[in-house]
């Protein structure tokens, strides 16, 4: 039987029927059509498809669509930065060359900007740390430590 | 092949269940009594459901919990100690204030397990229940000499953790069941502790070995009045190395005690050989970190 699903998706209400089984990343991918979400490994190891709810990057791969019933979500196409720009990471993460492939930067953005909102000053290793659950596979993780850290010096902008 | 086939061949989707979601303790445990073994609750689910896309468990009814109010604090009286919430999120206990002043060895525990990811959505409770012979947050509870709570359909139990756990993936929880509140005693000013996992704290994998160690020295901090060490994924259960434990309880710290106490761990173990790790492998590490910890443990006393 399908249930009633309510999400609140990057400021949007959003109400969906689901088959009870469905992850979170199923429900953003397949019913609300975000596909900025990636599926990689589908255990809870690779990250790519971590999103924030209430503010705190999880792992929507491990999380039951059912879970999240009312709560606010942001994925990556819910970034923006002001005047319809790029968000400071975005930015960061082009200028730096911190994207390869760019299966992992969706994961890899949103986990900096939860971990950015609550430590306006981390040190590398705080960051290091931040994103020791999403894994690149294209071996890209100086420039994205790089990008992550600039961004937070405000130098993610183009110069 | 439909495209919905071939989406389930690459990535191991969720078997088909029934969920139901429980709004407070009282509606989780009858709904448990009612469907039984069929049924598995969920919390933060992110063991559950890695075991269920593995097909290694396929329940009919999931019951969630995760969204009951009140199961969610951390409290702290200097009376009656720490008290956690069984759906406290791991990373809610690893960035506490109070516990990491006080119980240094539970936050540093909750802070070595899975990412961050991970951490925010898993619970203490959801890593108890699933009796994982390395349940990380095992060990330090333990060596606490911390107390569950459990509620049933027939009222409320507390007794200490370490008869939570039967075997691997096996805990005492009874139908109708569920564990409630984890409650860790106040301890003396000169109790210190600390824990180590193989892999260490930069990787997200399973321990292969994990030594938890608890002590409390004299005022003089030269004797040790109390000592407990726990070891985990050597055994089906985490254990008490409590012939380790003797060697050094009621005695002055010296050199020669803690190489003895850490030999006699390793001796006390009881691996078995897995993917991750010999048994011979897992006895001699228990050794090196058990001479580590203890060390460790006497040096976060002062």
């Amino acid at each position: 039987m399908k249930r009633e699903l309510k999400l609140i998706v990057n400021g949007d209400t959003h109400v969906v029927y689901i088959d009870p089984w469905k992850t979170l990343t199923d429900v953003l991918r397949d019913d609300l059509q975000l596909t900025g979400t990636k599926l990689g490994c589908n255990s809870g190891e690779c990250g790519a498809c971590t999103v924030l709810i209430n503010g705190k990057a999880v792992k929507s791969c491990l999380v039951l669509a059912l879970q999240a019933q009312g709560k606010e979500i942001i994925t990556i196409e819910g970034l923006e930065g002001e005047q319809g720009k790029l968000h400071p990471l975005q930015q960061a993460f082009i200028d730096h060359f911190a994207v390869q492939c760019g299966f992992c930067t969706p994961g890899m953005i949103l986990s900096a900007k939860a971990f950015l909102d609550k430590n306006p000053n981390p040190t590398e290793e705080e960051v290091r740390v931040a994103l020791s659950g999403n894994l690149c596979r294209c071996t890209g993780y100086v420039k994205i430590i790089e990008a992550v850290l600039a961004a937070n010096e405000g130098k993610g902008a183009s110069q | 092949m439909t495209e919905a086939d071939i989406h389930s061949t690459y990535y191991s989707n969720l078997p088909k269940f029934e969920y139901l979601e429980a709004r407070t303790v009282g509606e989780a445990c009858s709904l448990l009594k009612k469907y039984g073994d069929r049924a598995k609750i969920i919390a933060g689910g992110t063991d559950l459901l890695v075991s269920m896309k593995k097909r290694n468990i396929t329940p009919w009814y999931i019951i969630n919990i995760k969204n009951i109010p009140d199961l969610e604090y951390i409290q702290y009286d200097n009376e009656k100690g720490l008290k956690i919430g069984a759906l406290t999120a791991l990373e809610s206990i690893e960035s506490s204030p109070m516990i990491r002043e006080r119980f240094f060895i539970v936050a540093d525990a909750a802070h070595q397990i899975g990412s961050p990811q991970i951490r925010n959505w898993a619970t203490i409770g959801g890593n108890l229940c699933n009796a994982a012979p390395s349940a990380d947050m095992a060990l330090p509870l333990i060596g606490l000499g911390a107390m569950v709570k459990i509620e049933g359909i027939n009222g409320e139990k507390v007794f200490p953790i370490e008869q939570f756990f039967i075997g691997p993936g096996i805990n005492v929880l009874e139908t109708g069941e569920i564990l409630t509140e984890i409650q860790v005693p106040t301890s003396s000013l000169h109790t210190g502790g600390a824990y180590l996992k193989l892999p260490s704290r930069t990787s997200i994998d399973i321990a292969v070995v994990g030594v938890a160690v608890v002590l409390t020295l004299n005022s003089e901090h030269r004797r040790v009045l109390d000592a407990r060490i726990v070891l985990g994924a050597v055994a089906p259960i985490p254990m008490r190395a409590h012939k380790a434990e003797n060697i050094i309880k009621g005695k002055v710290i010296e050199e020669q005690l803690i190489v003895r106490a850490a030999q006699t761990a390793a001796e006390e173990a009881r691996p078995i050989s897995d993917i991750r790790g010999s048994a011979k492998y897992r006895k001699e590490m228990v050794r090196v970190l058990t001479n580590l910890v203890i060390r460790q443990a006497i040096g976060s006393t002062s």
